[in-house]
């Protein structure tokens, strides 16, 4: 379950602002003198998304601290005028923006795969279990150790570790096998040996396992048989895949597919995804 | 005539996210709505209603996503689109005058006012605004089947690191078919194609029989299917997968010879949104005077080269009717090839998003009226069918998991996981979490609390939209599709707070339920 951070309740904080100041936003319409000076096409062109977002925010103190140019609010106020004509008979609207928050301070390691030979990887250590390593280990706990992911192939059992560093929160890593299953624990290892770290390796914190896809025509040689499964009645019946006419007229079907040497097919890019925001 | 030796089933998956904005019309993504009903879908239903009225027996399947459906049953989007053509009919009025002097540019000015007048005329008129009914019709008259898909678009593969936001997706995909459709939806198009088997067990709970994979998710399947992508394979959990066919595929997208590049189609890139005289287009491109498309445009592809003729309607429909005597040519040759070596008749399936037929490809929709009309009255060795139908009559296929797949470019998740929007996914996962944590602590809640929940539950599936990451990895609308991201993980960990501190402010949750107006029949309980 998710611990409420300092900040979260600093997000918080700047909505319970928003909310209380957002009462006072009707009493904006005195700000046309500013408008009049402001240009809306640049800002409006730069994005439609962000004027807005501020085409509600009125006043400097519904402002988060992530904040937005001045010259988007100026903007802003600009259209309030044009648009507020029916403001008398409608109720202020929602004061809102947001930014993404850098982080959720928890503890976590999360494993995502890219492709069948590349896994993103991101973590975060919590404030919390940062100083309860401090705590353990001393105060520069996080100077002396570097951090480390050990990248643990279960499906072939074999495992390796990769040095990352402190100023990144996610990876792409690089794997050779693909359809195995992979599980990622972020640890420390001291650079040096203190008194205090006398140990080779500190484990933080494991992933989630992910199966990571195939990218080839298998083609078992030591299956003997396939299966086949009514779906209409659920009865399964098998058929022996040794029989050469099965042979080849599976090898007809997929010399069809034009297989390299990898027995991969040539993965057609499909441009039709999306094809509405050209 | 020719025996028939196999099928080809067609499969148009229509699709846009929610993009909703009743405080401004200064949206210019709100346009991808209105361009796709006058380019893609009332094309399409015109032509099915062709073929209906011909007397052709044809089939064809379509998804259409939770968002698309939504947005077709809004009101106010409604009201804009009639809007948008009436001003585009005004524009084409301007410019049947503007261009009376030139005798073939007039010819296309008099056709985009006819164009554009008939489409307000059939969406008022005939349609009555509501273009789900329109297509529910020809479902209903067994001509066509209609798919459902996840409920906002979300990329399974990403977000199955908590299973029970895909089970989420599946439910409301299909929830919000069934609101539409009355009756539930056999199969489903997952969302970017992306297949894991962790959601199969899912798609089964809600009546899922099949589902759509690009090529490899059934030629890297485990075991190898014997009959390649020519035969639907049954996943161990009983899911149906057909996969997508190389060949048709190839024949219609190359980027060197694919149809949609035929010298006579008309070029998309050529518009009067640009070229036109700033003061003249000014009133009819978007409010902040940045020039867009507005639809109308003179120009046919003509070759490699800057220097572009006039569209030539006729010369048009000439290439598609040529290319849809190839395809039909090609699928004949290939269906005789493969049905030697299959156990059933073999299945070509091809799978398009919609609107590439019409907005991309604008001769599209002619060229499958075409082409269905070939298949029927021509000699050629198949028949049109739906995958439904294919399982119903051959439902003896082989076991085996399909390959986890989706049809981006390369074949998996690098459109929707790469440095520029990598960033995304932890607010996801952690809203993904958050909201099954709000549905294990208050299960079961009423009034405004429940509304909270429902609201929660709407602002994460809007999040977890694909077409957002997708946006931010084509480098087009970026700030819209970041925006949007920022939009609803900050509503929804707004409104979380305030549910776990039992301090839900009413007039917010309003003002966002009327903005994400989605999924009116939600139960925040399908996290749970």
């Amino acid at each position: 379950m998710p611990r409420k951070t300092k900040e979260q309740t600093e997000i918080e904080k700047e909505e319970n602002k928003r909310k209380s100041t957002k009462k006072a936003t009707t009493a904006n319409k005195k700000t046309t003198t500013k408008k009049a000076e402001t240009k809306k096409a640049p800002a409006k062109k730069r994005t439609t998304a962000k004027t807005k977002t501020s085409a509600t925010k009125k006043t400097a103190t519904t402002k988060t601290k992530a904040g937005k140019a001045s010259t988007t609010k100026k903007t802003t106020t600009k259209k309030s005028t044009s648009s507020k004509k029916t403001t008398t008979k409608k109720k202020p609207e929602i004061v809102e923006y947001y930014d993404l928050p850098y982080r959720y301070n928890q503890t976590i390691v999360k494993v995502l795969a890219q492709t069948p030979n590349t896994l993103f990887i991101y973590w975060d250590i919590s404030d919390k279990d940062r100083k309860s390593f401090e705590e353990q280990y001393g105060e520069n706990f996080f100077e002396k150790t570097k951090p480390v992911l050990i990248v643990r192939n279960d499906t072939l059992n074999y495992s390796f570790e990769v040095e990352i560093n402190d100023f990144a929160n996610s990876w792409y890593l690089h794997i050779a096998d693909s359809k195995c299953d992979y599980k990622i624990e972020l640890g420390r290892r001291p650079i040096k040996k203190t008194e205090k770290i006398n140990v080779d390796y500190i484990y933080v914190s494991s992933s989630n396992e992910i199966e990571v896809p195939n990218d080839k025509v298998l083609f078992n040689k030591n299956q003997k048989m396939v299966y086949f499964r009514d779906i209409k009645t659920g009865i399964q019946t098998e058929k022996e895949i040794t029989n050469i006419s099965f042979i080849r007229n599976m090898g007809k079907i997929y010399d069809i597919y034009d297989l390299g040497e990898n027995h991969n097919v040539s993965i057609l890019s499909n441009p039709s995804s999306g094809s509405m925001y050209q | 005539m020719q025996e028939k030796k196999g099928y080809v089933s067609f499969v148009l998956h229509a699709h846009l996210p929610f993009i909703h904005h009743p405080e401004s019309d200064d949206y210019l993504e709100e346009s991808w709505l209105y361009e796709a009903i006058s380019e893609t879908y009332i094309p399409l239903l015109t032509n099915f209603q062709k073929l209906v009225d011909e007397g052709v027996k044809f089939r064809i399947t379509m998804s259409m996503t939770p968002p698309l459906l939504s947005m077709l049953d809004n009101k106010l989007l409604q009201k804009k689109y009639i809007k948008y053509l009436k001003k585009l009919i005004e524009l084409s009025e301007k410019e049947i005058k503007r261009t009376a002097g030139d005798e073939r540019l007039n010819k296309l000015s008099h056709y985009y006012f006819d164009r554009y007048s008939n489409d307000l005329h059939l969406f008022k008129d005939v349609y009555k605004c509501n273009l789900i009914e329109a297509f529910k019709h020809f479902q209903d008259i067994g001509v066509l089947e209609i798919i459902t898909c996840g409920a906002t678009h979300g990329y399974f593969p990403i977000l199955y690191v908590n299973e029970k936001t895909v089970k989420a997706q599946i439910a409301v995909g299909v929830q919000t078919y069934e609101r539409y459709f009355g009756r539930r939806p056999r199969g489903i198009w997952l969302p970017e194609c992306g297949y894991v088997p962790e959601a199969d067990k899912y798609l089964k709970e809600f009546g899922i029989d099949y589902i759509i994979t690009e090529s490899h998710g059934i030629l890297y399947a485990n075991p190898t299917p014997v009959y390649g992508t020519a035969a639907p394979i049954v996943s161990p959990e009983g899911v149906v997968a057909f996969g997508r066919d190389m060949e048709s595929s190839r024949q219609v997208w190359s980027s060197i010879n694919g149809y949609p590049g035929d010298f006579n189609y008309r070029e998309f890139y050529r518009d009067i949104g640009y070229e036109a005289d700033y003061d003249y287009i000014k009133p009819y491109i978007a409010h902040n005077g940045v020039r867009v498309h507005t639809g109308i445009k003179y120009h046919r592809i003509t070759g490699k080269t800057e220097f572009k003729d006039y569209y030539n309607v006729q010369w048009a429909k000439d290439s598609a009717e040529k290319q849809a005597g190839h395809f039909l040519d090609s699928r004949t040759a290939q269906i005789g090839n493969l049905a030697q070596y299959t156990q059933n008749p073999p299945i070509i399936l091809c799978p398009y998003d919609a609107e590439l037929y019409g907005h991309w490809w604008y001769e599209g929709p002619y060229w499958l009226y075409i082409l269905f009309k070939k298949v029927y009255y021509d000699d050629c060795n198949f028949e049109l069918i739906t995958p439904s139908e294919y399982i119903d009559k051959y439902p003896n296929m082989q076991v085996a998991s399909p390959c986890r797949s989706s049809w981006g470019a390369n074949g998996y998740s690098e459109v929707w996981l790469n440095p520029s929007n990598d960033y995304v996914h932890r607010h996801l996962h952690v809203a993904g979490d958050r909201m099954c944590e709000l549905a294990y602590l208050y299960p079961n809640a009423k009034g405004l609390k429940k509304k909270a929940l429902n609201q929660c539950a709407r602002e994460l599936l809007l999040a977890q939209s694909s077409d957002w990451l997708f946006i931010i990895t084509n480098g087009t609308m970026v700030d819209y599709a970041k925006k949007r991201i920022k939009d609803h993980i900050g509503r929804f960990t707004k409104l979380y707070y305030q549910i776990k501190e039992d301090n839900i402010d009413e007039e917010f949750l309003k003002d966002i339920s009327k903005k994400d107006c989605v999924f009116p029949d939600i139960d925040y309980m399908i996290y749970r």
